[in-house]
């Protein structure tokens, strides 16, 4: 009798977990049929559901007729780039802000997060002075050091919290068999927080792989643009052509949405990391 | 403890990542030696299918008459476009031509972001069409007219009760609803402010087809006068009457009327230009706007050049070149049923194909641009509020001549500062 009760306990608690997935799911399956139905059809009452299975070629065709491949590699520069340069600059000041006590500790910690505190539209002027200044502008260079200076305050906190859970004796144990501090930090301390680099991995590649207000701004040459750019592109004055937005949207989605399900356990992990010390 | 991979699998990963990080520091900008002067021109218009690309050949012709000068297309996005272009003329630099929207010229020429062209450009050496004189500022020209777009019904007589486009507002709201079923919507436009400056378009259309203006010609605003809370109450009925796709934004309802699912719209010659040329099958006509008044909206964009430009007589030097007879007239094909900063008659050919450019040219006498008179620069924050007080009365049930007593109180004290 038991048993039955947790069967069926079970079974609604998949069918909740099923019907969630639905409905997070939805939005992308709706952009595979919107992407993928006759023209004719598109306002067809009752609406098609499924995909046209005579209509895949508006994939090859957007590949095609528009630059969404250099786009999408662009995107992957400045995302790839936002990550790694983010993760060097953002270990050391997690593993002092954790580890060191100093004057003015507290005002550091506060100013790291300056960057958050202004919205992208009000520093976008004043950087594309300075990025002018410095031959920066239409450069993926320019877009990863300024999506790396919108992440590394977020990453910093992050790491700070997870290196406050790596046990001290571990470290100091290290010392005695003659570790240097630095040698600690990436020999001892890293390997241990790897779930949490992995989730502060995703969360800036996310923000390099989305950001829109500075990749349109600093970057005006056609070749460079990313991906956010290149789509936002054909929403028209006039006329929007609906199937390369939606097959487009498609290509730039998927991407991200399969890094993030492979990596998804570690964010779990890294975003709890610190939360509770034993 | 579960770990997310060895420690040699992280060094290789991050090797790998470090190689990613120099390739991305190693792609080249877009600065490359160039033989000839090269000058960069934005626009919207770029990016549309179908006149992008003929408006890109448009230019690429500048380019072959030229020795010394070429001019780059740039396509950037209608919707940020004004944002983009602000911002760079903010730092200094920015594209040295822009098709600016005709609220954004104004912000830009009373802000000195655009230089002025009366020493270049003469009014006397063409034969300017009458849009033109929107763009003096104070008895000074900072641009030319790239695009100059009328507002009338355009209709599906196939949808239509006995295929006759309304000549009232009555006739109007009745066709809309003989038309409408399952299948077709009888009419669509903006009441969101997810898209207010579609809104503001298709509201100026029935507050200036009922004879309203939001201002007189001595400056005092008019937002509560009668004739334009009749043409609120005219957007009400609308509204109200279940003849359209309320929510859809303009791509969808163009989409629709496209695939013959919405039997009219009012809209500008640009988007019949679109029908006509990627649309063949679609028996599209036109007819004045239903309205008591043949006032009506009016799309002007105009081409003006950045005050930071380092090429300024490169830049006049393509200005010149687009005012010629011969790429006026070819200018104004590409563009449909729009007119361009010179008079350019059709051919009978092009009349015979297309009977509704017609409807479309008879307009530009009517036609009033969608700018709050002697205040064009604060049109945006008035048309917020303006639009707000709309909605109240569209959704909130509110009473229209107060919601406009109300929005006339707060343009005059929250943005006139009155």
């Amino acid at each position: 009798m038991k048993t039955t009760t947790l069967d069926w306990r079970q079974a609604l608690l998949m069918i909740v977990i099923l019907g969630m997935l639905g409905i997070t799911a939805f939005p992308i399956y709706w952009m595979l049929v919107t992407s993928t139905t006759a023209s004719t059809d598109l306002f067809a009452s009752p609406p098609h559901l499924l995909p046209g299975l005579s209509q895949w070629h508006v994939f090859r065709e957007v590949f095609n007729t528009t630059d969404v491949g250099n786009w999408l590699i662009n995107s992957a520069i400045v995302a790839v780039g936002t990550t790694v340069l983010s993760l060097l600059l953002a270990v050391l000041p997690a593993y002092a802000l954790s580890r060191f006590r100093f004057a003015g500790i507290a005002i550091v910690g506060l100013a790291l997060f300056v960057t958050q505190m202004l919205p992208e539209a009000m520093l976008v002027v004043p950087l594309y002075a300075i990025f002018g200044q410095l031959s920066l502008l239409n450069t993926l260079t320019g877009l990863i050091l300024v999506n790396t200076a919108f992440t590394v305050p977020v990453i910093t906190w992050i790491l700070k919290g997870a290196i406050d859970g790596v046990p001290i004796d571990i470290e100091e144990a290290a010392s005695i068999d003659g570790c240097s501090r630095i040698g600690t930090v990436f020999i001892v301390v890293i390997p241990l927080i790897a779930p949490t680099l992995a989730a502060t991995a995703v969360i800036a590649f996310f923000h390099g792989w989305n950001e829109y207000v500075f990749a349109q701004t600093l970057v005006s040459a056609p070749e460079l643009h990313t991906a956010s750019v290149g789509l936002a592109g054909f929403v028209g004055e006039l006329s929007t052509p609906l199937h390369s937005v939606m097959a487009i949207g498609l290509m730039y989605t998927l991407p991200a949405v399969f890094f993030y399900l492979l990596v998804q356990r570690y964010v779990v992990a890294g975003m709890t990391a610190g939360s509770v010390k034993g | 403890m579960t770990t997310l991979m060895s420690l040699p699998s992280l060094r290789a990963g991050a090797r790998a990542l470090g190689v990613a990080a120099v390739f991305a520091v190693a792609v080249p900008g877009a600065a490359h030696a160039q033989a000839k002067e090269t000058l960069s021109f934005a626009a919207a218009t770029f990016a549309e299918s179908g006149r992008g690309d003929k408006l890109k050949l448009w230019v690429e012709k500048f380019n072959k008459s030229q020795s010394a000068i070429e001019v780059q297309p740039l396509a950037l996005p209608f919707s940020t476009l004004a944002k983009t272009v602000f911002t760079q003329m903010g730092g200094g630099a920015g594209p040295d031509l822009v098709r600016f929207d005709l609220i954004d010229y104004y912000a830009a020429a009373q802000a000195q972001r655009i230089l002025p062209l009366d020493a270049d450009i003469k009014a006397s050496d063409y034969k300017l069409t009458e849009p033109n004189k929107y763009l003096v500022i104070d008895g000074k020209r900072y641009g030319v007219p790239f695009e100059i777009s009328n507002y009338q019904l355009i209709y599906n007589p196939q949808l239509l009760k006995g295929g006759k486009p309304p000549a009232t507002f009555d006739e109007f709201l009745t066709a809309a609803k003989d038309a409408t079923s399952d299948q077709v919507f009888g009419f669509a436009y903006r009441a969101t402010m997810a898209e207010s400056n579609g809104f503001w378009q298709d509201l100026c259309n029935f507050v200036y087809g009922f004879g309203g203006r939001w201002s007189d010609d001595q400056g005092n605003l008019t937002i509560n006068s009668p004739k334009v809370v009749e043409g609120v109450i005219a957007y009400k009925k609308m509204y109200d009457l279940g003849a359209t796709p309320k929510g859809a934004d303009a791509a969808t309802y163009r989409r629709m009327f496209w695939e013959k699912k919405l039997a009219m719209e009012i809209d500008n010659g640009g988007v019949a230009g679109i029908f006509s040329q990627q649309a063949p099958d679609l028996p599209l006509q036109a007819a004045p706007s239903p309205f008591p008044t043949r006032a009506q909206g009016l799309i002007l964009a105009p081409l003006a050049i950045n005050s930071n430009t380092k090429h300024k007589e490169a830049a006049v030097t393509f200005v010149k070149w687009m005012m010629q007879p011969e790429n006026q007239k070819d200018l104004q094909a590409i563009l449909g049923a729009a007119n361009v900063a010179t008079v350019i008659e059709r051919t009978p050919e092009e009349l015979a194909a297309r009977p509704w450019l017609k409807v479309y040219d008879d307009q530009s006498p009517h036609s009033v641009p969608q700018l709050v008179k002697g205040f064009e620069a604060r049109t945006p924050e008035i048309q917020q509020v303006i639009l707000e007080q709309v909605l109240r009365v569209l959704q909130g049930g509110a009473e229209p001549q107060k919601a406009m007593d109300q929005a006339q109180r707060l343009v005059s004290t929250r943005v006139l500062r009155k």
